[in-house]
């Protein structure tokens, strides 16, 4: 494998010695050329973390490597990074080219080569007209643009990214973070970009790290996260779910080439199953995880073969799909089915759940106390 | 689009509010009331009357006339101007970095510290000019620009603070940061963002403490009565000796050269923001 571009070794920030550690011994790979999304709860520490490979804040603890040099102590004006912050922070008493042309100046780029670079930057941000503006006079989107292209002209060794969108309305939010990814993987710059929202992480990163209490739970690609959580956390924070306490029995076979195994468990009250997991599983607990939209819901018997039995707790409606809650036994289950144009399910109404084996997903770690639904 | 905001503009036109024009009648009377003194101080100076009184007899431009040969007024306006100007510049280069190191860092004690430079706005000033006296006497500072402008850089320092502060608080840290991770040093992100963002901040708190120091009468009096006398000094012992309306030509002078101030700098910063 070749060197990654950035590694944390076991990353430490304690704001005060009487207080857990904002961040915890984190470790972290990221590739060249890679956008990952630092994703995780308000005060995981996802910004304690960023700040610190930016060199706002020392660490206490551990060491952050570029390039395969450590700069954990490099002072934060020679580590060439590119920051785009929340509040967009560009510099309300210069113009949109005097922003975008700061790092340059500080790096003592001719004034020609400043003008070239400045209008290019512009252009990657369809702002080019912009470039005499006042700051004060720019849409929050079109802000948003200007602290990137300002972030992006100095061709960071690093971009990072401190939830750029969170002060955008929906539909702009969306159509940047496309705009976003497009422009980075245009220019190939290794990005962290700081979110709470999962679906910007899913949307947008190669890799996700998801965080929690200042650890990393998981770091994957999309897919992996999604498809395969380690944690509970994980996947109850990404995406919904249904989470069931197992017993697992017998391996039934592999499952895959990726080295999972299916299994028979069996799930108190409700009976037994097929389902997938890691290898090594059999004998011990372990809390099956089911997507909702992966749960077959059918108003009738006999569509699936020997499908669970119960009634509608909850329907709620969004237009394209429909969320159903449906008591079986002292368990509740969220699932979601397409509308059509026929009645609705009622309160109530009987309905019947099944699900293929490989959409039953027993967590690795070991079972923590049940918690029934997302 | 605009013809749906006109119409609507139609609809909720506001209705007659008598509230309006009773607040402007207060606003006026309160404002008459502020600005008595200085109109009969303003309608005197014209006046020939012998001696400091109202209303005027008749009108002249005597007083005017001889403020130049009163040679007392001219050397107490320098001392006052040369005073000012240094008190200004050492209470600009020590407090915009007080404040900033009040808004930016949490040290111990800080509470201490922002009440022990505010705390010159509490104590009377005739305390402070009283210890001052005692403590410069030994020092022989009493009777010297270094004692005044010392008393001075006391009574104004917490102006400059102050403004300053209150710029400093309205102020996005991030800016800064974004500075540093650009590559900037902290005397470029100081220079090139910090100070123009404060800039209102700092210019209103230097004109205010120019004004203050220009007009302060009681440490001067107390500290450097004898040697150098100050304007505002020159006035009082004027005042005590004789009782024509030279004193209120003067004074007219003063204002307006307060004004001056203030609308150079208006003018100063309006033009310059107009430039960028
Ligand atoms: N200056 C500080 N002093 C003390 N504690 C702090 C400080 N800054 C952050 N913390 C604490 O450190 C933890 C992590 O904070 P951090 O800002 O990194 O969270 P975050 O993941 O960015 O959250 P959010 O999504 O709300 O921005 C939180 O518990 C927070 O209260
Ligand atoms: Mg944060």
């Amino acid at each position: 494998m070749t060197e990654p571009k950035l590694s944390i070794v076991d990353l430490t920030k304690r704001y005060a010695a009487d207080l857990d550690p904002a961040v915890d011994r984190l470790n972290m790979e990221v590739e060249e050329g890679h956008l990952v999304a630092l994703l995780g709860p308000s005060g995981c520490g996802k910004t304690t973390t960023l700040r610190m490979v930016a060199g706002l804040m020392d660490p206490t603890a551990g060491s952050i490597v570029v390039d395969g040099k450590e700069i954990t102590h490099t002072p934060v004006n020679k580590r060439g990074m590119g920051m785009v912050f929340q509040s967009y922070a560009l510099f309300p008493h210069m113009n949109v080219e005097q922003n975008v042309a700061f790092g340059l100046e500080m790096r003592q780029v001719t004034k020609a080569e400043q003008k070239a670079r400045v209008a290019a930057a512009l252009d990657m941000v369809q702002l080019g007209h912009l470039g005499k503006r006042q700051t004060k006079e720019l849409s929050g989107g079109q802000q948003q643009r200007i602290a990137l292209a300002r972030a992006l002209v100095v061709e960071p060794t690093l971009l990072l990214l401190d939830e750029p969108l969170s002060n955008l309305d929906a539909k702009l939010r969306e159509t940047m973070r496309t705009e976003i990814r497009a422009i980075q993987q245009r220019t190939r710059a290794t990005t962290l970009f700081v979110t709470h929202d999962q679906d910007e992480a899913l949307d947008m990163a190669d890799r996700i790290a998801v965080m929690n209490g200042g650890l990393i739970e998981q770091f994957g690609s999309p897919t992996e996260v999604y498809e395969r959580p380690r944690t509970h956390f994980v996947a109850n924070f990404i995406g919904q779910a249904n989470f069931l306490a197992a017993r697992v029995g017998a391996e039934t076979g592999r499952a895959n080439l990726a080295g999972e195994s299916h299994y028979k468990v069996e799930v108190d009250g409700l009976g037994q199953f097929g389902a997938i997991g890691s290898t090594g599983l059999s004998g011990s607990s372990h809390e099956l995880v089911i997507r909702p939209h992966r749960l077959n819901v059918s108003l009738h018997p006999g569509a699936a073969q020997a499908p669970l039995a119960g009634t509608i707790e909850r329907v709620s409606y969004t237009g394209d799909a429909l969320a159903v809650a449906v008591r079986i036994g002292d368990q509740q289950l969220h699932a979601q089915m397409l509308t059509s144009s026929g009645d609705l399910p009622r309160i109530g109404d009987a309905a019947y759940l099944s699900w293929a084996a490989d959409d039953a997903y027993l967590l690795p770690a070991a079972a923590q106390p049940v918690r029934l639904a997302a | 689009m605009s013809s749906a905001n006109a119409s609507s503009a139609k609809i909720f036109k506001p209705r007659f509010n008598p509230a309006k024009p009773a607040f402007g009648v207060l606003v006026f009377l309160l404002y008459l009331f502020l600005l008595a003194p200085l109109l009969i101080v303003f309608v005197v100076s014209f006046a020939s009357n012998q001696y400091l009184s109202f209303p005027p007899e008749g009108l002249t431009l005597k007083w005017y006339e001889m403020l130049p040969q009163e040679s007392t007024f001219m050397e107490g306006m320098k001392v006052s101007l040369i005073v000012a100007v240094i008190v200004t510049l050492i209470v600009l280069v020590l407090g915009v970095p007080a404040a900033l190191a009040l808004d930016r860092f949490e040290f111990r004690a800080k509470a201490a510290v922002q009440s022990f430079f505010l705390s010159p706005l509490l104590i009377p000033s005739i305390v402070l000019a009283l210890g001052m006296v005692l403590l410069f006497g030994p020092l022989e500072l009493n009777n010297t620009y270094a004692g005044i402008i010392i008393g001075h850089v006391a009574i104004t320092i917490p102006f400059v603070i102050r403004t300053t502060l209150m710029s400093l608080a309205t102020t996005d840290t991030s800016c800064e940061a974004a500075a540093r991770i650009l590559g900037a040093d902290s005397w470029t992100v100081f220079r090139r963002v910090t100070l123009p963002i404060i800039q209102p901040g700092v210019i209103a708190g230097g004109v205010i403490a120019f004004i203050v120091s220009f007009d302060e009468a009681v440490i001067s009096l107390f500290v450097a009565e004898s040697g150098l006398p100050t304007l505002p000094v020159q006035v009082l012992r004027y005042v005590e000796n004789s009782a024509d309306a030279a004193v209120a030509a003067l004074s007219v002078i003063l204002i307006l050269i307060s004004l001056a101030v203030v609308v150079v700098v208006e003018r100063v910063m309006g033009l310059r923001k107009a430039l960028r």
